[in-house]
């Protein structure tokens, strides 16, 4: 586990994280990623693509391409943080 | 006998006969939540209000003859991650305290139907990560058999508020076996149905290949109600099938399996008892027993905690202050969604995102996630294989009885293991039942989990209320008020 770079990961997750957090989750993570190399036993077919969708493997059922209800505009924005004119309002991309 | 204690069937014949009203049944249900809640923590919000109302409606349509069936008037508790319209789904999360959804889940638009009624919403481990419900960000919920102890999770609010008679039934959701564990630290029958045979729209997402909802009863015949009251082909959910059950024998006739792997170390004498006295009894029926091996089982906490994280740091991307839930502010959108999750989302969470994030990185993909992928598949030829020779697997429920609140929450994986023998049913979307068989040295309950192969729900619950009329549990937790 050499390799592990809690920052990028971090950074790839969208999650600030404070030295503190830092620390405590590499140790968990090194713990946890090494319990999971016990799987690198196993002798397993490395040929397929497309693993599974469905636990079940199922073919998974495709709906009607057909209008039906769904949330209005208002409701779609009711839990919005922050909106104007109807539209999600953000921070500027760049400073 | 309270109304509280009764069964659904019980209760229904009551309202058939006249002899008790739904509106009863609610006052003595509010009666049980006013006194056990302020020492439980089963729920996150109480409905009172709305239930009243609700209940005289059903009680009209008893008086005239109009009800709607067996869940007319029953109120059910629902966790907190399954969506009621206009009322708030916080997954006992920062991030979404203050979220009030503006659509019902598909199992909330079918107890409708039913007319049942909702007590409130429970408890559980933040967005259902957690074996414990301690990972609340509400406060913990503890068990009512002893309120030093865990009531397992993470659907343990569901698990607390049917034990403690403030709901006659609860939904959950079972992810990695969030549903079975909490009922049997409680003393409850827990139902995990097949993957896809209950829809998932509108439970929040953890990981969308395991998460399925059931539920947590006092006995088998009301979980069997609920479950066929909330299962169906839904076309709001992608991986929702048609429920053609499969009948599979469940008299005499049928084979019992017993989980070699699941009886060897890490698990308790005490639950290990438990086993062995359900078999000896089945044995005496005229139950044909064999021991089964599933080597792979072992491995089914490693598969697991990479496709979870995987799953889940994929759907909790989902939070990032834009659409809804909580927003901290930063100069840029990246930095106000990077601040947002640090503030919002709590330990466990964060744990399980990382971990994910990290499963699917580049250059550790087919390391981690494909090959957990991988394992799966066989994970799941093995049950196939081994359902051709019998018809049910039975293993304990969990390794220990309940543990006590702050044991395991600065061990991760030790937290993880715990859901060692519930996991491999989600690996493999079997149907899967926790029945309650007996108390541990320190009273606690211990329960006995039953499998069988996909789509026989109905045929498991038969078997698994042959087993709960031999063991005659009795559900009411000692010390508390009954």
């Amino acid at each position: 586990m050499s390799d592990f770079d809690i920052k990028n990961i971090a950074k790839l997750a969208s999650i600030n994280l404070s030295a503190e957090e830092q620390e405590k989750l590499t140790n968990d993570l090194s713990i946890i990623l090494e319990h999971v190399q016990a799987l690198s036993s196993l002798e397993l077919d490395t040929n397929i693509e497309d693993v599974f969708i469905h636990p079940l493997e199922k073919e998974l059922k495709l709906v009607e391409d057909i209008e039906i209800d769904s949330l209005t505009h208002e409701e779609a924005l009711s839990n919005a943080p922050e909106s104007k004119d109807g539209k999600f309002v953000v921070p500027p991309s760049m400073e | 006998m309270e109304l509280k204690n009764l069964s659904i069937r019980q209760l229904n014949n009551l309202f058939v006969d006249k002899k008790a009203k739904p509106s009863e049944l609610y006052s003595d249900i509010f009666d049980a939540s006013a006194s056990s809640e302020s020492l439980l923590h089963a729920h996150l919000s109480l409905f009172e209000e709305k239930n009243l109302e609700n209940a005289k409606k059903s009680d009209k349509r008893f008086e005239k003859g109009e009800s709607t069936g067996l869940l007319d008037g029953i109120p059910i508790a629902i966790k907190d991650n399954i969506n009621i319209k206009g009322e708030l789904t916080t997954c006992s999360s920062k991030m979404l305290s203050n979220y009030r959804s503006p659509y019902n889940a598909t199992v909330i638009e079918k107890l409708n139907n039913e007319n049942a009624l909702y007590t409130g919403k429970t408890n559980l481990d933040e967005f259902a990560m957690g074996s414990s419900t301690e990972n609340s960000a509400f406060g913990l919920t503890k068990n009512p058999w002893n309120t030093d102890y865990v009531p397992g999770g993470s659907s343990g609010g569901s698990a607390a508020s049917v034990s403690a008679r403030s709901s006659i039934g609860a939904l959950g959701s079972d992810t990695g076996g969030s549903i079975r564990q909490p009922a049997a630290f409680c003393g409850l029958v827990g139902f995990k149905p097949t993957y896809g045979t209950v829809s998932r729209y509108g439970l929040i997402a953890f990981a969308s290949s395991l998460d399925q909802i059931g539920p947590i009863t006092k006995n088998v015949d009301d979980a069997r109600i609920i479950y066929n009251a909330i299962s169906g082909h839904d076309a709001l959910d992608a991986t929702s099938i048609d429920n053609n059950q499969i009948n599979i024998p469940f008299d005499k006739s049928a084979k019992i399996g017993v989980i070699k792997e699941l009886m060897e170390d890490g698990i308790s004498d005490e639950s290990r008892n438990e086993v062995s006295k359900v078999l000896e009894n089945l044995k005496k029926q005229g139950y044909q027993i064999k021991e089964v091996s599933l080597p792979l089982i072992k491995l089914s906490i490693s598969i697991y905690y990479l496709i979870a994280p995987a799953e889940c740091s994929a759907n909790l991307a989902r939070f990032d202050g834009v659409r809804y839930g909580l927003r901290v502010e930063g100069k840029t959108s990246y930095e106000m969604m990077q601040n947002t999750r640090a503030e919002g989302f709590g330990d466990e969470v964060k744990r399980r995102i990382l971990l994910g994030t990290y499963a699917l990185s580049a250059g550790y993909y087919d390391e981690y996630y494909g090959k957990a992928l991988r394992a799966r598949k066989k994970m799941i030829d093995e049950f196939s294989n081994i359902f051709n020779d019998v018809d049910y697997l039975i293993s304990p429920t969990t390794p220990t009885a309940a543990f006590k609140a702050g044991e395991k929450t600065s061990n991760p994986l030790e937290m993880y293991m715990s859901d060692l023998c519930t996991i491999p049913a989600n690996l493999a979307g079997l149907p899967a039942i926790s029945i309650p068989t007996g108390l541990s040295k320190e009273k606690l309950p211990l329960g006995v989990q039953i499998m069988s192969k996909p789509l026989t729900d109905l045929s498991l619950l038969n078997f698994s209320e042959i087993i709960e009329k031999e063991v005659d549990f009795n559900t009411s937790p000692e010390g508390l008020e009954k």
